[in-house]
């Protein structure tokens, strides 16, 4: 036996990859008991602009960490108003890895995740706001720092205020230090506001 | 126009970023090298303070300064035997795995990208040869992809420099290497022994064919990826990889930060990734 060369990587068995489907035929395949045909189809809807809605509508019932892991990447790559809603609802979900997921491939989706990002800032439920946040963490945008301050600045909620406060203290500038000051002032009995805040205050530079 | 200096705050700011990026973490004792190299990429981009040049970087949306940091921040180096505990870990523990699992006359398959002009392929390719007995009742394929033509042909024609040959063992040397005039070259037996294909990881049209493999070396070429297009190769290899089968990434690399589809390993010589049996489900 030896170091064999062969002269093509193309696969030797037919299967669900070297068949040309079309847009209805992969849709069907998103519901396939096989989950690698499910997972294929999830990658090749990328190719389909209109897919993201049949992508969406397989999250919540797909249980393939696999499969959901093409799909949020296909969604992410697709970056439409359906996709992006579909990954904002997922925050909402009791499915803490649904949540962890989508606040992942929120992140790589800065120009479309900016404008509903306030809307998120500005969720009833205080987690969705805080998961939000999350999602600034990473994100690459001009406004995170805006965001972040408009937070600190009104948010009523401790924890939420914390999270952005540790985030600030990253990236603020000097334009986030009068609003540190102020939410020292608002949460004046928090000792981790306190601290936090201070640290923050520390590490931006003064000029 | 002058710079202001980088401040120890900054630096360590700076470097806590660049660790959640990109895995690689800079102790103080880097402070020249990186300093370094921000000051160049600082003045490029037009920008007159660390400060100002961060909040640019780290905001872009095109991702394309980060890019250019990451390049000048990481080593691009190729030469023959790099990372070397890893084909150790290759002979003594994966491939005895691998083998023992294989139907008569199955081929082992091993995929490496990015092929670079071939060091790494031929490097493994002498490993198997010299320091795995198993070669003697498996035949073994090693595909080497990258997505640059120009570099394959340098890869096919297995001509290498002084410097690029230096950790190969003497023995190695004499044996699968020719003295030319013009450097090293790989002799013909080696050159034949390893495909050598073009392949955009992210292009799912081209990594279609790809699949089957048992071994997959990925090393120093995701850290150049954004985060997405790194979700995307892992489905890639995920895809390309039995159920079962391993998967290698640069020393300063992980897995766990891309993609929760492999388990980790650890070996010996060195930690891997595999792809689960039989898939998660």
């Amino acid at each position: 036996m030896a170091l064999i060369k062969q002269t093509k990587t193309e696969p030797t068995a037919i299967d669900v990859r070297s068949i040309v489907r079309d847009f209805p035929q992969l849709q069907a395949q998103l519901h396939s008991a096989d989950a690698s045909q499910r997972r294929w189809a999830a990658r090749e809807l990328l190719e389909h602009r209109n897919s993201a809605s049949a992508l969406v509508d397989r999250l919540p019932v797909e249980s393939e960490p696999s499969v959901r892991e093409a799909i949020f990447t296909t969604l992410a790559r697709l970056g439409d108003a359906t996709a992006v809603q579909g990954l904002v609802e997922c925050l909402g979900s009791d499915d803490a890895s649904l949540r962890n997921e989508a606040i992942e491939a929120l992140k790589t989706m800065p120009s479309e995740v900016a404008p509903v990002m306030q809307g998120l800032l500005h969720h009833a439920d205080a987690d969705v706001r805080i998961l939000a946040i999350n999602v600034l963490e990473s994100l690459r945008h001009p406004r995170v720092e805006q965001w972040l301050i408009e937070v600190i600045e009104s948010d009523p909620a401790v924890n939420v205020c914390g999270c952005a406060l540790d985030l600030l203290t990253e990236v603020g500038t000097r334009h986030s230090r009068a609003p540190l000051q102020r939410l020292k002032a608002r949460f004046a009995s928090e000792p981790y506001i306190q601290f936090a805040a201070m640290l923050a205050l520390k590490r931006i530079d003064p000029a | 126009m002058t710079q202001a200096a980088i401040t120890p705050e900054e630096y360590l700011k700076f470097t806590e970023f660049f660790y959640r990026k990109t895995g690689i973490r800079f102790e103080e004792s880097k402070r020249y090298f990186v300093d370094k190299r921000l000051y160049e990429r600082i003045k490029e981009s037009g920008r007159e303070s660390f400060r100002e040049y961060f909040s640019f970087m780290r905001f872009e949306a095109s991702g394309n300064e980060l890019q250019s940091l990451i390049n000048v921040m990481t080593i691009n180096e190729t030469y023959f035997f790099r990372e070397e505990y890893q084909f150790d870990c290759l002979v003594k523990s994966i491939l005895p795995e691998v083998s023992a699992k294989k139907a008569r006359g199955e081929p082992i398959r091993i995929w490496v990208l990015p092929s670079s002009s071939g060091e790494e392929a031929y490097g493994i390719a002498m490993c198997l040869l010299e320091r795995w007995p198993g070669i003697t009742e498996h035949d073994v394929e090693i595909i080497s992809s990258d997505i640059d033509t120009r570099i394959l042909d340098m890869a096919r024609a297995g001509l290498y420099s002084q410097r690029s040959v230096q950790k190969v063992p003497g023995a190695y040397l004499a044996k699968y290497f020719k003295a030319t005039t013009r450097g090293y070259q790989m002799v013909d037996s080696l050159r034949g022994a390893v495909e050598f294909t073009r392949v955009n990881l992210l292009d799912a049209a081209d990594v279609r064919a790809y699949r089957d493999f048992d071994v997959i070396f990925c090393r120093n070429l995701l850290i150049y990826f954004d985060d997405l297009s790194r979700k995307q190769a892992a489905l890639t290899f995920y895809e390309a990889l039995r159920p079962g089968g391993f998967f290698l990434l640069g020393h300063s690399e992980s897995m766990s930060r891309i993609s929760a589809l492999f388990q980790f390993r650890k070996f010996p010589d060195a930690m891997v990734y595999q792809r689960l049996e039989g898939g998660l489900a």
